[in-house]
């Protein structure tokens, strides 16, 4: 099948896309805009030049550049399409600490301004700041698409610390409660880990209440992205 | 597919040609060669005299471009055809520069196109360059006289200019084939040394076979017969066989070359 041309409006800055090293960075970004068609001025470029911080070093030839600069030279060369949407491939893997944090701010910028952002990255911790909504994939096949908070909401059921009068008693009591899971903490000060959706958890507190052990403590332990996926791609279904 | 996406397309690879070093030394190369080929010649007694008018270039100005010309479809004309389509597709390999140049608004048969005419205009550039720069030195240095053919016959000025400058026309469609038979070596190996190195060894070995004892037909249906298919031009009277049967043969290995390269580059996958 032959691919299609890429529509106006749709912008992508993909990972290690390389540049004319001949040429400066000004020079690449000129030649892409006369491909799309567009006049090229001499400050019709300056821009997006200036939002990805490239001022400085716009008039040297790319053979110059670091792995930094030209992901910075490749995310202008997609903003200078106006995208109204953006594809960004591991926009941040060869930029530094405060690199990384600009290109995110730029894609927030964007899509407060209206843009849908499609962000690809095998960084969770930059997708669960960055991103409203997730796809994951495994093996090729979508295994979960939506926003973040049902995520969360919906894969297997939180875990949770217990701290009980009686935790042999309370695991046992677990062993009958459906829906409800429970080990002992690697570390024993921790109490029990029980793993179950909300209204099993509620259930369960109710059975060792009628069993005679107190409940002393019971907090949600905080899933991170990583987690979740992790369970999600091992074969887990989230919903 | 539009025209005016090919011609966009079109003018930002003569942009990244223009630029680049060995685009200008092939065309200087081309200007200036023919005139040291002259200053050599006249710098001795001797004559090249077992090239096709080697015996004349001290006779007639418009010797020099044929004596050129026999050199040039042997060596020149198929190293410039290589430089020209060889390095055009491969180069993008070779920068990883495919990503950003497919994510604009321009489809790949359009990107194709741009290129293929740019491959094809710098050929036939570097072409008139050097037949202009051959028949420039052939008159300044050594002067616009009379021209003895292949047949004996003496040419006057106005008719051996006419018959040389045809000459040079005619080793314009191997030479685009050769372009062509570059463009795809370009395409399906995305090495630019197979590119460039590959039609220009084909071509060596295609005319040292022509030489070789064979069937008539197998020596018309060289492609590169056609860089000797002047010599009919130059005969009285003339023949025009050769050349018709050269430009058809290659019409069609350089559009087959040209067309399998476009499928190939439509259908392949970039990631």
């Amino acid at each position: 099948m032959r691919p299609p041309c890429v529509p106006d409006g749709v912008a992508a800055m993909l990972d290690r896309a390389g540049f004319y090293p001949y040429l400066t960075g000004r020079r690449n970004l000129a030649l892409l805009c006369r491909m799309d068609g567009k006049r090229v001025t001499d400050g019709s470029l300056d821009e997006a030049i200036a939002r990805v911080g490239l001022t400085a070093d716009a008039d040297r030839r790319v053979a110059g550049y670091s792995a930094g600069m030209r992901q910075r030279l490749g995310l202008a060369a997609a903003l200078v399409r106006a995208p109204r949407l953006l594809l960004l491939d591991e926009p941040t893997s060869a930029l530094d600490p405060a690199g990384a944090r600009d290109v995110r701010e730029l894609a927030r910028e964007l899509a407060a301004g209206g843009s849908a952002v499609v962000f690809s990255s095998h960084d969770l911790l930059e997708v669960e700041e960055l991103c409203a909504s997730v796809t994951i994939l495994r093996q090729g096949h979508v295994v979960f698409d939506g926003a973040l908070e049902r995520l969360y909401a919906m894969s297997a059921g939180a875990t949770h610390a217990l701290t009980t009068s009686d935790d042999a008693a309370a695991l046992r009591i677990a062993d009958q409660c459906p829906g409800v899971r429970a080990a002992r903490d690697r570390d024993p000060v921790d109490g029990l880990d029980v793993t179950g959706h909300r209204d099993a958890i509620d259930a369960y507190v109710v059975a060792l209440g009628r069993a005679g052990v107190a409940v002393r403590s019971l907090h949600a332990r905080e899933r991170s992205l990583e987690t979740v996926f992790l369970h999600v791609t091992a074969g887990g279904d989230p919903s | 597919m539009s025209a005016r996406g090919v011609a966009q397309c079109a003018r930002v690879e003569a942009r990244k040609l223009l630029v680049q070093p060995q685009c200008a030394i092939v065309l200087t190369l081309c200007a200036i060669a023919p005139f040291a080929f002259v200053a050599a010649l006249r710098a001795q007694a001797g004559v090249p005299s077992d090239t096709l008018f080697g015996r004349a270039v001290h006779e007639s100005g418009f010797a020099i471009p044929l004596v050129v010309l026999g050199f040039a479809g042997l060596w020149g004309l198929p190293i410039v055809a290589g430089l020209a389509g060889g390095d055009m597709f491969a180069s993008e390999d070779r920068h990883r520069t495919w990503a950003a140049v497919l994510t604009r608004s321009r489809s790949r048969a359009e990107v194709f196109d741009g290129k293929v005419l740019v491959a094809c205009g710098f050929a036939a550039s570097a072409l008139i360059v050097l037949a202009a720069a051959a028949m420039a030195a052939g008159a300044v240095l050594v002067g616009t006289q009379p021209l003895v053919d292949l047949s004996g016959a003496l040419v006057p000025p106005p008719d051996a200019l006419a018959r040389v400058v045809l000459a040079w026309a005619s080793v314009l469609p191997p030479s685009l084939a050769l372009t062509g038979a570059a463009i795809l070596m370009s395409v399906s190996t995305r090495s630019s040394v197979a590119g460039v190195g590959v039609p220009v060894v084909a071509a060596f070995v295609l005319q040292i076979a022509a030489f070789a004892d064979g069937p008539e037909l197998i020596r018309r249906l060289l492609p590169t017969t056609a860089f000797e298919a002047w010599h009919g031009l130059l005969a009285h009277p003339a023949f025009y066989g050769p050349l018709l049967h050269g430009t058809a043969v290659n019409v069609v290995c350089g559009g087959a070359s040209i067309l399998i390269a476009r499928e190939i580059f439509l259908r392949r996958d970039e990631a």
